[in-house]
Formats: C-alpha cells, structure tokens, sequence
C-alpha cells in the first residue's frame, strides 16, 4: 500500500511537472469545466432553509419551545459564510504542502489529487471526471467532499476536524523541514568556526576554515600534516584534524537541533524519509525521490505515529552522520595549510624521510 | 489562479482571492508557530545540557587540620633507659655482694639510678611541653586558615552567582529574541490572514444577503 501510495503521489507530482498534457491533442480539444461553484452550491439551498425558519420565528410558528432551536440554526446560518471562508482558506494552505519541492511523497496521495483540483490543474477539471461539493451540516461544521477517478475512495474532509487538528499544531500533510537551510545554519552554530567566518547571511563565507584549535599539532606546536601523493615522486601537506574533539564540540548542538525538530514528530518523519534515512546527500536525495527510491526504509505516518524511543534515538544518529558526511566533511578534508611555506609541493620521499627522522627526535631514538 | 479560483469557489474573484490569500497566509502563521515550539525545545534542550559551573574557590575547610594535634611523647626510649638503669644497678649489686663491699657503697649507687629516673621523667616532662606548645601553634595557623578559607568561599559564591547570572541573562536575551522574532512572524502571518479574510468578507456579506434575501 505504502509503496503504491508513494508511487502515485510521484507520479502526480511528474505529471503536474512534466507540462506532457499539453501535447495531448484530446486535451487540448476539449473544454475544460473548473466550474465547482463550492460557495454557490452549498448555499443554494441555504437560502430557502434560512428564509423559512426565518419565517416561522417571526410568525410564531416555531417546533421549538421559545423558538430555542429554530434560533440557533439561524445563528448558525449567519455564521456559516465565515467558517466556509475559513475552512476553506486553512485546507488550501494545507493541500499546498504537496506543492513545495521537498514534498513527502508517503503523506497520503489523495491529499495531492485534491490540491491538483482545488488549484485547477490540467487534467482534474469536471470534465476530466473530477468534482467538489461543500456541505452545511446540521451541526454547524461544513465538509468537502472530493471525488474522480484518481481517488481510490472519495475524500472527505470535516471543517471542525480540520479546525481541532491545526490548533492541536498538527498538520493535515507533513511538510519537509529545510533540511539544507538547517544544517548550513547549523555550522555556523557549533563553535568550530571563528565569528567572523559568518557573513552577514548568517551562513559560513566560501572561505571559511575550521578554527586552529581542532587542527591536530606536535608537541613542539607545529601543525601535525598529512602527507598526500600526488604522483610522480611529488607530495603536498594537508591539516589534519581532531575529529574527536571536534565531535565532542558539535554533538550538544545537534542533540539540541533535533530536540527542535522533534516538536513536530510529523516533520520528523518527513525529514527522515526524505533525507536522513538513506544518509545520501541533498542532490542525491532528490534523484532519489525521482527514482522512487525512497519509500524502502521509509516510516509511516499512520503507522509509526506517535515516534518510538528508538526511532527518536536512530534519527539523531542518522541526523548526525548526515551533518558530519554532508557539510562537515568538506572543512576537513583536503585542507590546505595555512602556513604559506607549508603549503608547497615537495620531493615526497625527502618528506618522508624528514618526518621519520622528527620523530626520532621527538622520542630520542638515535 | 484567481479567476480559476472563482469558478472553482464560487461567488465571484474578491471570494476567492480572499481564502488564496487567506491559505496561504494561514500557512505561513502555522510555519511561524511551528518555528516558534522548534526554538523553544532546542533552546530548553541547550539549557539542559550545558556544563555544570564549577566554582574555583569551593569549601575546602574539611581539608584543613592541625597536624599537631595528635603528637605523642616518645616513652619507648625512656622505659628502655629505666630498664637498663636497673640492670645496671642490679649488676653493679651483685658485683659489690661477691666482692664483699660495704652497703654505703649500694647505697650511693641505688642514689645514682633513682637520679638518672629522674632525668628520664623530666625528659618526658619537656618533651610533653614541646608538644603542647605545637599543638597551640598549629591550633592557631587552622583557625588562621578556615578563617581564610572561609573568606575565600564567600568571594567564590557571589563569582558563581555572578557567572549563573550572566549565562542566564544571556541565553534569555536569546531566546527572547528569537521567541520575539517567531511571535512577529506569526503576528504578521496572521494579520495578513485577516486582511485577507477581511477582503472577503464584503463580498460575502454580499452573497449571505443574496443567498439569505429574507434577513
């Protein structure tokens, strides 16, 4: 189910992007019916309600003693234009999630069948099968109903249950944290790099170095280098780094950001199936929504809500490695030396045998 | 969007370009909210676990004591000094018996080891007297240094209360700030919403009264 569910809303999203409809000549031929009249046709009938009960207050006539319910539907009525404006606006904010680009295609792909109809994209017109109804219900909620032949079942959604779901902070459809924009943050707040590395962005400046104190030294102060081939006899230093320091200075922020992101355990997972299960970069995460790919270690929303503890604790690792692999990793590898005399090429077997007669020196082993 | 929008909703453009408008500013208000509770946990959390403040100058009086306090007087050497005082005698006593000497002889030397336990007595006499004039000594350099020490506790507990102070003041400087920033957001979000709704609104009083002619 899940895996089908993933398709569907990928192959939505292809279809929607693809701009493919509009070399379909049946397409094109034919008239195209968004005429869904939501407002008009809920209210068609709402006239007549109103006008009669209206009536019977005013005529005495009312079933009810005092007219105490023929009272309230009429307040009801009165109040219902605000609460289909608002039912409406939140469930177009909501549906437009499937929209952004980093959209959760396990989020359930009706959601994104009705935002294709409720923005009036090509192919779920009236006359593509598709249609919407909005319904004053005698309880004072209202609920639209969706149905066409890419839904399995027809949707409905209830205006108080909506209503209920956003004040308790929860969404209708997960939305994907910015995982980037988070983690390019994220490096500016983790001590590693001096204050004046951060442009006035807030992220790090392209040259941007991690601070000397997390570069690995001798005793004697100098910088400890790696000594990389270059080939054909020739050699260049490179930093090394204390990445045990380093990890040890980074991990409270982490734990603190996930902490964050786990006020949503609904984020949570969107970030996890979209980025951090597969522990694949951002570009690479993209190809893979592309390929499907995503769904095989994905988490459930209806099945795997509320988070367990260990699923907590596997995403702050997994979140972790992501940060290290994935935006760490390119300030400690392949540093230059800082000290210009240092950063030379040089004869590599010379290299080696002056390093290994410093460290006899060090140790007094000649 | 809109014109679509109107046809889709009904009850013409200004409807629907109010709940557009309306959605999406919903949605950036719930995006705001939702900013809001995420810097709040992961600043709680930052809170949690920071390092303990450690204090510099903490009470170390326990450490303090006076190391004259149990001295002993050496009595071994003493005993052994009486004990051989009295072999000597009891010797000297049997020398003078079998060389028949006269008893004014034993007598002198009985004279002679009573004195020399004497000297002994006043050796541990003297030495008991040095001890206690060590012990007020030390007695004296304690109080000197819990009483230093207890300057010194004072100094650190207002420099902790100090250093406390000054990250909490910092971290809720932040945290206002950022709180601020989400609340400013989310106020602007949900203003927009109401202008947009707002826009609609007349539009709707319009259609209630087509659709509710009798009121």
């Amino acid at each position: 189910m899940e895996n089908n569910n993933i398709l569907k809303n990928l192959y939505l999203k292809q279809f929607n992007q693809s701009n493919a409809i509009a070399y379909s000549k049946e397409f094109i031929a034919s008239p195209s019916d968004y005429n869904f009249q939501l407002l008009d046709n809920a209210y068609r009938n709402a006239g007549k309600v109103y006008a009669k009960i209206k009536i019977a207050i005013e005529t005495n006539k009312c079933e009810s003693e005092h007219c105490t319910m023929e009272l309230a539907q009429i307040k009801q009525l009165e109040e219902a234009p605000q609460v289909s404006l608002d039912f409406l606006s939140s469930l177009i904010g909501e549906l437009s999630v499937t929209e952004e680009s980093s959209f959760d295609p396990n989020n359930n792909y009706a959601y994104t069948v009705a935002n294709s109809l409720m923005t009036s994209k090509p192919g779920f017109s009236k006359t593509d099968g598709y249609n919407a109804y909005l319904d004053l219900l005698e309880d004072g909620s209202q609920q639209i109903f969706f149905t066409g032949p890419a839904f399995e079942k027809d949707l409905i959604i209830n205006s108080a249950a909506l209503s209920a779901l956003l004040n308790s902070d929860t969404s209708l459809v997960a939305a994907t944290p910015d995982i980037n924009n988070d983690m390019l943050r994220l490096l500016t707040e983790v001590n590693l790099f001096d204050p004046n590395m951060i442009g006035e962005n807030k992220q790090l400046k392209a040259t941007a170095r991690i601070s000397e104190e997390f570069i690995l030294k001798n005793s004697d102060g100098s910088f400890d280098y790696e000594i990389v081939d270059l080939g054909n006899g020739k050699g260049r230093n490179m930093l090394q780094f204390d990445m045990t320091k380093i990890e040890k200075k980074v991990t409270p922020f982490i734990n603190a950001e996930v902490a964050g992101l786990m006020s949503s355990e609904q984020d949570t997972i969107a970030a996890w199936n979209v980025y951090i299960s597969k522990g694949t970069s951002v570009d690479e995460d993209a190809q893979m929504a592309q390929d499907a790919n995503a769904g095989s270690s994905s988490w459930s929303y209806e099945k795997d809500l509320p988070l367990q503890q260990e699923k907590k604790v596997l995403f702050e690792t997994k979140y972790k490695e992501y940060f290290m692999n994935n935006y760490l990793k390119q300030f400690t590898t392949n540093q230059m030396p800082t000290v210009k005399e240092d950063a030379a090429v040089f004869d590599l077997a010379e290299a080696k045998k002056a390093k290994a007669q410093k460290f006899l020196d060090d140790n007094n082993l000649n | 969007m809109i014109g679509l929008g109107a046809a889709l909703i009904g009850g013409g453009l200004s409807i629907a370009g109010g709940i557009f408008g309306a959605g999406a500013a919903g949605k950036r208000a719930r995006d705001a909210a939702k900013d809001r509770r995420r810097l709040n946990n992961k600043l709680n959390t930052l809170e949690n676990s920071r390092q303990e403040i450690i204090n510099p100058y903490k009470d170390l009086s326990s450490m303090i004591s006076n190391p004259f306090s149990n001295l002993s007087v050496a009595t071994g050497a003493a005993e052994i000094q009486i004990e051989q005082a009295d072999i000597a005698l009891a010797n000297t006593l049997d020398t003078l018996r079998s060389t028949g000497a006269s008893a004014g002889g034993a007598t002198a030397l009985a004279q002679a080891a009573l004195k020399s336990k004497k000297g002994v007595a006043a050796g541990i006499e003297q030495q008991e007297k040095n001890n206690e004039d060590k012990r007020a000594a030390g007695e004296k350099q304690k109080q000197d240094a819990l009483m230093r020490e207890g300057q010194r506790v004072q100094q650190g507990e207002a420099w902790e209360f100090a250093q406390r102070e000054q990250r909490q003041m910092q971290e809720l400087d932040r945290t206002a700030a950022l709180l601020g920033a989400a609340r400013q957001a989310e106020a602007q979000a949900a203003s927009d919403r109401t202008g947009a709704i707002t826009g609609a609104i007349g539009a709707v009083g319009n259609i209630a009264s087509s659709y509710y002619g009798a009121k």
